[in-house]
């Protein structure tokens, strides 16, 4: 993996991630 | 003159890292992925006079409802009509004309809103973001195949992912902007839709500046194509008006149909089903979060179930699909009766990991079928069947529910049949994937047809 790679990949996977994360602490309300 | 979108520009040097190539991919399906979260700009567009509440002359939730069924629509259509012609300009020619059809249909459409003229919002969001999700939907497809021959499930599971992926971004982003942008005088619809439109087209840039194409005669590092004939899986190549002349077309027509009619009429439903299942024990705020895990499991099947393939094969990936398919959604009305949440969830969520791995499985099924040389072309003509199974499948579990519930079934049971229904459906998606065979040679590319 060369630097290009890696900034690209991160620069996709950051929005992602973000909206991982907010959709998953909307899941845990299922189980609370 | 060449220019930067040519083909020829975007050929990848001696030395070029291919993994660079699946990023650029996701920029494009995460984007256009925002589609499946249309749904958050619903009650607000009804709002648009009244601000805090509908008022008369506001648009009704049924008129705003057809934009995203235009939208799904103009994506099956397009995906059809331009598939021949996103073969032959390349990825970086079709990602950018994605990207101004999408970043441009949210503009139209922020204008409809300025004027309150639905037709423009159906316009903008409806057919011009319809035709921007058809041809970015299929621009990275046959690029990505060609990149990965040794991986053609992982590689286009990881961006088809994407479109899984985008809503779990874009209903958030929403939320906040028009939380951020909403006044006394205003709703903040029209100054989102400015700004997403503005966000994902220059997102979109990202992968059309990075997306490369192999040289022809490019093979990855110590790769050497299996001599070893596969069962369905052929060297030779089907040019895509001959493709979809074939059964082999109409089967797997068939299998992504079935497939997608089962999953996706329950994720539309899926909130009041689980509040009506367990009635009284998941409040409003848990279903959300249940439609939130349905969603997460929908785009992480994409890449597993299209990654698995590589190893078991497209067949098997998609007789699982069917088997577990039936299995589970004949065990869901006793799982009810059982009243298991966590049962009933872990079983939706394997549905539709499921329902996500056809989608994701199917690009690299077809370049199994009919090889890699059209594959593009063919992917966006089998892309009808997801039009139709949009239609199809909301239909049956809205309308046989309403059935029941008319003729005196409790809520809690009005879904039972629906998930039967949804067997027999997968039922004809494994019948088709059975008899699926090899493409007979006379559809073979370069193979002169036998004189009549």
């Amino acid at each position: 993996m060369n630097f290009r790679a890696i900034v690209l990949w991160v620069a996709v996977l950051v929005p992602l991630l973000w909206g991982v994360m907010k959709t998953l602490q909307n899941a845990l309300k299922l189980f609370a | 003159m060449s220019s930067f979108l040519d083909r020829e520009v975007t050929i990848a040097p001696a030395g070029f890292n291919r993994f660079l190539v699946p990023p650029a991919a996701l920029a494009v399906h995460l984007s256009i992925g925002q589609a499946y979260a249309f749904s958050t700009f619903n009650l607000p567009l009804t709002k648009l006079i009244g601000i805090t509440h509908s008022a008369p002359s506001d648009w009704k939730l049924t008129d705003v409802g057809w934009t995203f069924s235009i939208a799904i629509v103009l994506l099956g259509l397009s995906a059809a009509v331009f598939g021949r012609w996103v073969e032959r300009v390349g990825p970086r020619k079709s990602m950018f004309v994605s990207a101004l059809c999408f970043g441009g249909g949210f503009l139209v459409a922020a204008v409809g809103i300025h004027f309150h003229q639905i037709w423009l919002l159906y316009l903008g969001y409806g057919v011009l973001g319809g035709c921007g999700l058809g041809i970015g939907y299929i621009s990275p497809v046959s690029t990505l195949i060609k990149w990965f021959p040794d991986r053609p499930g992982m590689a286009t599971g990881m961006a088809i992912m994407g479109f899984g992926g985008g809503a779990l971004i874009a209903a958030p982003l929403s939320l906040l902007l028009m939380e951020h942008f909403k006044t006394a005088t205003s709703t903040g619809v029209l100054e989102t839709f400015v700004t997403m439109g503005v966000i994902y087209f220059m997102y979109m840039m990202i992968g059309v500046i990075a997306v490369r194409v192999p040289a022809p005669d490019w093979k990855p590092a110590g790769w050497i194509a299996s001599k070893r004939p596969q069962a369905l899986v052929t060297n030779a190549n089907v040019a895509v008006d001959m493709a979809w002349q074939t059964p082999q077309f109409w089967l797997l027509w068939g299998v992504l149909c079935m497939n997608v009619t089962a999953g996706i009429g329950v994720l539309g439903q899926a909130s009041p089903m689980i509040q009506e299942i367990f009635s009284g024990r998941v409040t409003p705020s848990a279903a959300a979060g249940f439609v939130g895990l349905l969603s997460l499991f929908n785009m992480g099947g994409r890449f597993v179930w299209a990654a698995t393939s590589d190893y078991i094969g497209r067949r098997n990936t998609y007789m699982i699909f069917f088997l577990l398919g039936i299995l589970l959604y004949s065990a869901v009305p006793s799982l009810g009766h059982l009243q298991t949440t966590a049962l009933f969830v872990a079983a939706f969520a394997v549905i539709l990991s499921m329902y996500g791995g056809g989608f994701a499985t199917i690009p690299a099924y077809l370049r199994d079928v009919f090889g890699t040389m059209q594959v593009g072309a063919i992917h966006g003509r089998l892309l009808t069947a997801w039009s139709v199974a949009g239609v199809l499948g909301p239909v049956l579990v809205n309308y046989i529910r309403q059935f029941q519930i008319d003729h005196g079934v409790p809520k809690a049971q009005a879904y039972s049949i629906t998930m039967y229904i949804m067997c027999g459906l997968l039922l004809v998606g494994f019948l088709c994937n059975l008899a699926m065979r090899p493409v007979n040679e006379r559809y073979h590319y370069g193979v002169p047809e036998p004189a009549t």
